[in-house]
């Protein structure tokens, strides 16, 4: 059974390297090309590849947000000129990288890698994750993206008004409306900037913001009221950090 | 050299202050010798000319003698000798001007005895006073190096960077190349060293003709093209005048580098670039438009680019020179205004 390959780059000439580099792997087929993430995503989702060549600067989405949203188990070889964050990412999470220009032989080991990958099924890339670690020291997520059915949403942090965590989902809540995302709460707190966004309990994450005042609920437990009049609450240790976090502002 | 004599401004400036020093020496010292004061003026104005003079010297001494670093002791001694030279040299040269003098006014000699003593110790005081006012002046010329070293350190630094991902990038074509069009791909690596070449050699220049700045963005776009294909449209709309005008290099080809970056690569379709450059009253004037995409995390803010170049304008210009962003309905544009300099100025 062949190997079912999507490259994902916004370069025509990128995309060619690739193709006749796997033009000497008899056992992969490319079953799509994309030039954006936006249709990265679409092909993932209607081919249901074995492997991905994903380029991380892609218009439309990078190639973190691809991987956030498809919930295929693929292995993920990052196609990437220089970016020296996101090469330690992919040394713990991707099955392999390549830095352009790369040669055939860089190639192969690379296909042997993903020969074994597949050969032994594993976990899936924890897509989250793997962003955080691929983000400079001091830079913080801009956006988050949300895939609801087949639309994909963007949602710029300055939007979220807080997002509470469900079972195994964030609902992130915006101007009234909620959008749901696999995703631990632990792992978005990382990805946002603790000056503007604070964990206020073990389910809420609030955006500074959006708070309007704060008032006393139990002798150790508060509440926060938000602009809009949401009411989130606010643990003992969440009041600490968010006074800290209003102090610094 | 002492950097009041540099300046023929600066040295007028320090002369008109001892006008007032010099008068306060002709009051005191007419009050001790009760003498009136035409004679007084006499004596004291080319003594006050001298002792001016004189009062330069503690610039050497005080380099020698750095305040951190040199024992109190040593400072006091040393000073207090100079400044009592000083005043030894006034009063070694007042009983000549003195004798001078008593040509026109018989006796005055002997009405300006009693103020000599005056005499002497204001110099004293004079001098120290000025080489209290050295170490002000090197202490502000230390600092003024520092952030003139500072800022030439930092500004090598900037302009020598070439950004890895487009030299990674244009490799990582010419590689595809070799195999689809041999013929392109040698022409891209030309291409590409022309580039390297020519913002190695132009980074290292204090000022550059525009003209030549415009030819290396040209040289970029040309590298880009390749990479980027029918997603990049260049237009250009340049005044032939602008080509003479002075500038400090790499101050577009940054820009495009952006527009390129944030626009063209952001977008699956391309977009255009639009170039232009005109001169007007006195300034040229330059812009670089692109489309973007709205919704792309704005990088723009902690753009690298950017800070570059407006650094380097206020660092050239100081505030003779703008840099302004307009964005709107996904377009971006950066426009740039800087004196019209013709002559290669000071380099």
């Amino acid at each position: 059974m062949s190997i079912r390959a999507i490259i994902a780059d916004d370069e025509e000439l990128a995309r060619h390297i690739l193709r006749e580099y796997i033009a000497h792997q008899p056992d992969i087929e490319i079953v799509g090309e994309c030039d954006n993430g936006f249709s990265a995503v679409k092909a993932i989702g209607d081919q249901k590849p074995d492997l991905l060549f994903l380029d991380v600067q892609m218009p439309k989405l990078d190639g973190f947000e691809v991987l956030e949203l498809v919930d295929a188990n693929l292995a993920v070889v990052f196609v990437t000129a220089y970016d020296q964050y996101a090469m330690k990412a992919f040394d713990a999470a991707a099955v392999d990288y390549l830095l352009k220009p790369f040669d055939l032989a860089r190639f192969q080991t690379t296909m042997d890698r993903v020969r074994r990958r597949l050969a032994e099924p594993s976990a899936a890339v924890p897509a989250a994750e793997l962003r955080n670690a691929a983000l400079p020291p001091g830079r913080y997520a801009e956006r988050i993206v949300i895939r609801d059915g087949a639309r994909v949403h963007i949602l710029p942090v300055a939007q979220i008004d807080y997002v509470e965590a469900q079972d195994d989902y964030l609902a992130f809540k915006s101007a009234g409306k909620s959008f749901l995302k696999q995703q631990t709460i632990s792992s978005l707190e990382e990805s946002l900037d603790p000056k503007r966004f604070v964990r206020v309990h073990r389910s809420f994450v609030v955006n500074l913001e959006r708070i309007a005042k704060i008032e006393a609920y139990t002798k150790d437990a508060r509440i926060a009221i938000l602009s809009d009049g949401s009411k989130i609450p606010v643990s003992r240790a969440g009041y600490l950090k968010l006074k800290e976090a209003m102090a610094d502002q | 050299m002492h950097p009041l004599l540099q300046n023929r401004n600066t040295l007028l400036a320090y002369f008109a202050a001892w006008l007032p020093l010099g008068a306060m020496l002709g009051v005191v010292v007419s009050g001790a010798g009760h003498l009136d004061w035409r004679a007084t003026l006499a004596f004291i104005a080319p003594l006050t000319l001298l002792l001016a003079f004189v009062c330069l010297s503690p610039w050497y001494l005080c380099r020698s003698l750095p305040l951190n670093g040199t024992p109190r002791w040593k400072l006091l001694t040393y000073h207090s000798v100079a400044a009592m030279f000083a005043s030894a040299l006034v009063l070694f040269v007042a009983p000549f001007l003195l004798a001078l003098l008593a040509r026109f006014r018989p006796g005055i000699e002997m009405q300006f005895q009693p103020a000599m003593r005056v005499l002497a110790a204001m110099c004293f005081l004079f001098f120290l006073l000025s080489v209290a006012l050295h170490y002000v002046l090197q202490a502000l010329e230390t600092s003024r190096q520092a952030e003139v070293l500072s800022r030439e350190a930092e500004l090598k630094a900037l302009k020598a960077q070439v950004n890895p991902h487009f030299l990674f990038n244009s490799l990582n074509s010419i590689s595809a190349l070799t195999n689809i069009d041999p013929a392109k791909a040698r022409e891209m690596c030309i291409r590409l060293s022309d580039f390297l070449r020519n913002s190695l050699r132009l980074g290292e220049r204090t000022s550059i003709p525009f003209g030549e700045e415009l030819a290396l963005a040209g040289t970029y776009l040309d590298v880009e093209q390749v990479r980027f294909g029918k997603r990049l449209r260049v237009t250009q709309d340049f005044d032939k005048a602008c080509d003479a005008c002075q500038v400090p290099p790499l101050l577009m080809q940054p820009l495009v580098e952006n527009a390129i970056k944030h626009g063209v690569a952001s977008l699956t379709e391309g977009g255009e670039i639009a170039l232009s450059a005109h001169v007007s009253g006195g300034s040229l004037l330059f812009s670089v438009e692109n489309p973007f995409d709205p919704d792309a995390p704005s990088q723009r803010k902690s753009g690298f680019g950017l800070v570059n170049v407006r650094n380097r304008l206020r660092a050239r210009y100081g505030n003779s020179a703008r840099l302004d962003i307009a964005a709107g309905q996904g377009l971006y544009r950066v426009n740039v205004t800087v004196p019209f300099i013709k002559e290669a100025g000071k380099e």
